[in-house]
This record gives C-alpha cells, structure tokens and sequence, in this order.
C-alpha cells in the first residue's frame, strides 16, 4: 500500500503534474534565449577569450612566462588542477553516493552536478598537460610503444595513476551524464518544432521509447553505475592526494591526504554547486524544483565535510608535533606563521570557521546568504591547495633555495580563464540539454513512502 | 542486412500482429489495469511510461536482467587486460630500474588496475545496455503517443487468436484508460 508521507517536505513544491515538469524544464530549450542568459554567455566568452590569450602566449614563449621556479616548481598551475578536480567531485558524489543512499532530493541537482563535473575536470586537464611544457609531446604520459627501445611509462608514479584515474573519471562520468540524459533527450525530441532540433535531439535520443524492459534496465545499469563511480571518485582525489603524500617534502609525507583531500574535494563541490544552483533557481524560475529543502541539505553537507576538513588541518599540525621530527614541525610552524600567513589563516577562516553558520537554520534556508558562503568556500578551498604546494615547497631542506613566489599575469590570466570554459560550457548545456532530469522528478512528484 | 535493418525487424510493432492500445495518464490507475489485464492471462506487450514506474516490469513479465552478470565479466576482463598490460610493459619488455624498486607485481600496480576495471566495466556493461534496448544513434523511434515521453502512460496488447478483445478493452476502460486505440500496420484508429 502507498501513502503520501505525512512526516517529509516535498520534494517538488507549487503540485505540479507531470506535464508541468516537461513545460517548465523544456523553457529554456524551447524558446529564445533569455536576457540573463546572454549577458552570462558573454561574459564567460570574454574569460574563455582571456583563456586563449594566456595560454598561447604560454605556447608560444614557454612556461618561463609563468613565476614557478627550481624550488617552487608547482604554482598556480598545479592549485588550480587540484581545485578543478575537487569541485569536479560533488556532481558523481550527489548523482552515485546519494542514489545508493536512496536520497531521493538528489533528483533535481543531480543533471547540473554531473555537468559540473564534467566541465570542471576539463579544466582541470589543462594545468597538468600544459606544465609538461611541451605539450605536443604531452602521449609519452600514455603507455604506448614508442622509438625509445619501447621506454614504458614508470607504474609506481602517482603522476601516472593520475593520467589513468582523471581519464577514466572523465569517460565514465561523461557516460553516466548521458545515459541519464537519454529519456530527456526523448521528450525534447518530442516537443521540439525546428527540424534541426529534431534530427539533433532524435541523434542522440538513440530511439528510446519509454518502454518498461527498457526502464528495468535502465534503473539497474544507473545503480551499477552508482555502485563503479562511488569507489572511482575516491580514488580519483585519493590518487591526486598521493602526487603529493607519496613524495618526501615536509607538509606533503603524511598519510592523513587520501581521506582529507576526498572530504575538501566534496566540500568544494558542494560550493560550487550551491553557487550555480543558487542562480540558476532564481534565473530559470526553478524555485519549486531546487527547493529551500534542497539548499538545507546542501549547507548541511558543506559544513560537515568543512568541518572534516578542519579537524584534518589540526590533526596535521599535531602528527607534525608528536612526530619529534624537525623538518616537519618547521614546514607547519612555517605555514602558520611564515610568509605565507595570510594565505594559511584565510583557509582556515573560510573552512573551518565560516562553515560553522550553518549550524544557525536562517543561515542554511537563506540562498542570498548561501551564495556569499559557497563563493567563501571556494576560495577557501582554492588557498588550501596554494598552501599546501607553495608554503611546502618555497622552503625546503637548504636555506640556500628559499624563494618566495607569487603567480605571473599569465598564471592568473589562465586560472581566470578556466572559468571561461566553465561558464561558457554550462550555458551552452543550460541552453540546449535539461538542466534538471525531468524523467526522475516526476517519479517524485507524489511524496510516497 | 545492418545493424540497425535486424534491430528493426526483430522489434518492430508494424511488423506484429494487431495491437489494442490503452492509454493512461495516472500511474495508480494504470497498476491497477495493469494487474487485472495480466490476472486475466493477457500478455501485455509492453507498457510506455514518461518516467519508472516501479512494479510494472513484474506485471508484463519481463525476465531479470542479466547485466550485473555482464557487469562482473567486463570487470574480470578489464581487470585481466590491465594486468598483463602492466607486467608486459614493466616486467617483461623493458624493465626499468627506478630506485632500485623490485620489478614485479608491488601494491603500486592497483590504482592503475582499478581504473581499468572500472573503465572496461562501465563502457562494456553500457554497450550491453544499448544493444539489448535497441538504442542506436540514428534509429528511427516508434511511440505510440507523441506524450509518451511527456505525461502519458500506453499499455500495448499484441492480439492472439482466440482473445476476447472487447473484455480487454472494457477492463482499460474500467480503470481509467483515458483512451483506447488499436494499431495496425502503422496505422492507429481511436475505438
């Protein structure tokens, strides 16, 4: 026997029927693009524009262009990749974790999460493969015989684990994304009136009809899927955890990393998913879909992985202490209180502290208040990273390499940049694909139990 | 023949017999038809719906997919491949000696191991799921309702000698089939 649970919020507010779902979901695609849109794509083409510049002059000079040097030979470049990856994680995190945990209120954010990921591990790509240098020789990463008496590439390097982790990442959520995209694609194809449209949305609708074997199927391949991505995104942060934790650098050799850098990497996207989505409710009009409900439970998930993460940042110092070893206590008295203080003590603030507001139930059900966070969570995340590689790496064992480092306008130019292929990729799937999966939302529109 | 010319012919409803058409715009009301038709020994072709519904697979009898079990395989594939691809490259062709660390099978090996199992899984099992869905770039669709992917719900009846059609059509109507069709030779008539 089914019942309307009498206990939980809905899940979809404002009783819309199924109907409803398609007309509201399918605006955006079906007519001109609206005003607000055309600002943020221009906007975001002017990035994606300061992007091209950055990096061909970067081609065409040499990374001499950007400030890294012989002690600080990580910079913005490797920050930046390891801040792209993170927010890359909430989009397999809220579409794999939270279906096998049954949270149904994944259902409206998961399609623009899965996109996130999607464009934010694209633009993390572009750090690593362009600090090669020479990037057209950028295939030796890859194990393929070559004219050097068949020199593979070296097994036990992080670096490697990487080039395999971030591709496979990539691959398997481009197909979980499209496999959830299928039965929307659908209805689009059916409502749409230009025969572009239709030949386009027909393409890629591979036929599906809607027919109950099909949804069996369906329902089972996404929870197979759910079940291959959740271990897959751990060990995609864990691997980039190890580029840093399997070296020798004091601040780097600890083994806390893995499960430290998994939980910044969730609390990242999670900001950046409160960020988008915080926007895209209100400009879409999208409020009874992305409810008040939804930003609760994402604040709550952003202070619990912050605070995991903080506790991780004062479990380093201790180790660091109770470990008697000398390198390593100066490395951390170093990050607190050296050069890079400011950086240091603004990770915290924004991590560890700020998040604890949303203990205060005003704080996790006010989104103006939300976005101010998740854009402080950001850039909270974005200094973890700048302190972990630069603070560890501008003093090493010789006080005769000490340097000091700041990022060249090149480097901002392509971090900058990077939210240009973001936000232009995000509009153009805001534009013509369902921001939301109108498929799983009218399953929940009755609030069964 | 292609690809797509045997999915075709093996699926095709304008290559069946007469089907009768149910459709409904309530999920409850089309369990509840759902379950009479097949109480009363129907087979139910299939049954169209804009989002799962869950319990109908049960209702039409479709078989328990056997895609976990293709799942495994592509995983123990994946895993096999990958492997050997490391102790190819790293022990028997060329082994390299980088800081003096054995050249054999270390725990160092599994990340890239894992990756590759779950790549060979999730790109195997998927193309499984395809072909078995008869879903291909480009194949022409068949709906029965262009709001079938939209709001409405058709439950398709392929007729057989000796069915008592008007008892079929009655129980749809009873339990608030919003409209009853038949199809036939791609040809729908409203009854």
């Amino acid at each position: 026997m089914i019942h309307d649970s009498i206990i939980r919020d809905r899940l979809v507010t404002g009783d819309k029927t199924a109907s409803d779902v398609t007309r509201d979901i399918a605006r955006p695609i079906l007519n001109n693009p609206s005003t607000a849109w055309k600002i943020g794509f221009t906007l975001s083409l002017i990035f994606l524009g300061i992007f091209g510049v950055s990096l061909l002059y970067t081609l065409f000079t040499g990374i001499g262009v950007w400030n890294i040097n012989k002690s600080v030979m990580w910079g913005w470049d490797i920050t930046n990749f390891v801040f792209w990856v993170g927010i890359g994680h909430a989009g397999t995190l809220i579409s794999a974790v939270l279906l096998l945990f049954r949270q149904k209120w994944r259902m409206s954010i998961n399609r623009s999460a899965e996109a996130m990921t999607i464009f934010a591990v694209i633009c993390a790509a572009m750090f690593p493969v362009f600090h090669m240098g020479r990037v057209w020789v950028g295939y030796w990463a890859l194990p393929l015989p070559n004219g050097f008496g068949s020199l593979w590439v070296n097994f036990n390097s992080p670096l490697l684990w990487d080039v395999f982790a971030i591709s496979t990442y990539f691959s398997v959520s481009l197909l979980f994304w499209y496999i959830g995209l299928i039965p929307d694609i659908a209805t689009i194809r059916d409502k749409v009136k230009s025969k572009l449209g239709k030949t386009m949305y027909g393409f890629f609708s591979m036929g599906w009809t809607g027919s109950t074997r099909t949804w069996a199927r369906y329902e089972l391949i996404s929870l197979i899927l759910a079940g291959l991505s959740t271990p897959l995104v751990l060990s995609v942060h864990t691997i980039v955890s190890t580029d840093f934790a399997t070296s020798v650098i004091p601040g780097w050799h600890t083994t806390i990393f893995p499960p430290y850098f998994v939980a910044g990497a969730i609390f990242s996207g999670f900001g950046m998913v409160a960020t988008l989505l915080v926007v895209a409710r209100k400009v879409m009009n999208y409020e009874n879909y992305i409810t008040i409900g939804h930003l609760d439970a994402m604040t709550k998930i952003i202070m619990v992985t912050g605070t995991i993460v903080g506790i991780a940042y004062i479990t380093e110092f201790f180790i660091a202490w109770y470990s008697g070893n000398i390198y390593e206590q100066y490395a951390f008295t170093n990050r607190m209180f050296g050069p890079y203080w400011w950086a240091y003590w603004s990770m915290m603030t924004c991590n560890l502290i700020a998040p604890q507001v949303f203990w205060f139930r005003w704080a996790r059900t006010t989104p103006w208040f939300i976005f101010i966070m998740s854009i402080v969570v950001n850039v909270g995340m974005w200094f973890e990273r700048f302190v972990i590689i630069v603070t560890s790496l501008h003093r090493d064992y010789l006080p005769s390499s000490w340097v000091m480092y700041s990022g060249s306008l090149t480097e901002i130019g392509l971090f900058l940049g990077t939210f240009g292929i973001f936000f232009t990729c995000f509009f153009l799937f805001a534009k013509f694909l369902p921001v939301i999966n109108m498929a799983e939302v009218k399953s929940i529109l009755r609030n069964r139990e | 023949m292609t690809i797509m010319g045997i999915l075709d012919k093996k699926l095709s409803l304008r290559d069946r017999n007469k089907m009768l058409i149910g459709v409904w715009e309530d999920e409850d009301h089309l369990m509840s038809g759902a379950s009479e038709l097949a109480n009363a020994g129907v087979h139910i072709h299939d049954i169209y719906t804009p989002y799962p519904v869950h319990g109908l697979d049960r209702i039409i009898g479709a078989r328990r997919s056997k895609l976990a079990r293709i799942a495994f395989f592509c995983a123990i594939t994946g895993l096999t491949l990958m492997t050997t691809m490391i102790w190819y490259m790293y022990v028997h062709d060329w082994p390299m000696n980088i800081g003096n660390k054995p050249v054999r099978f270390t725990p160092s090996w599994a990340p890239v191991m894992f990756e590759g199992t779950v790549l060979c899984t999730a790109f195997g099992m998927s193309f499984f799921f395809f072909w078995r869905n008869r879903l291909v770039h480009g194949i022409k669709n068949e709906l029965l309702d262009i709001r079938q992917t939209d709001d409405r719900m058709v439950v398709a009846i392929e007729t057989v000698n000796g069915m008592d059609e008007k008892a079929v059509l009655d129980i749809m109507k009873k339990h608030g089939a919003v409209e009853v069709r038949e199809f036939h030779n791609g040809v729908q008539t409203v009854l």
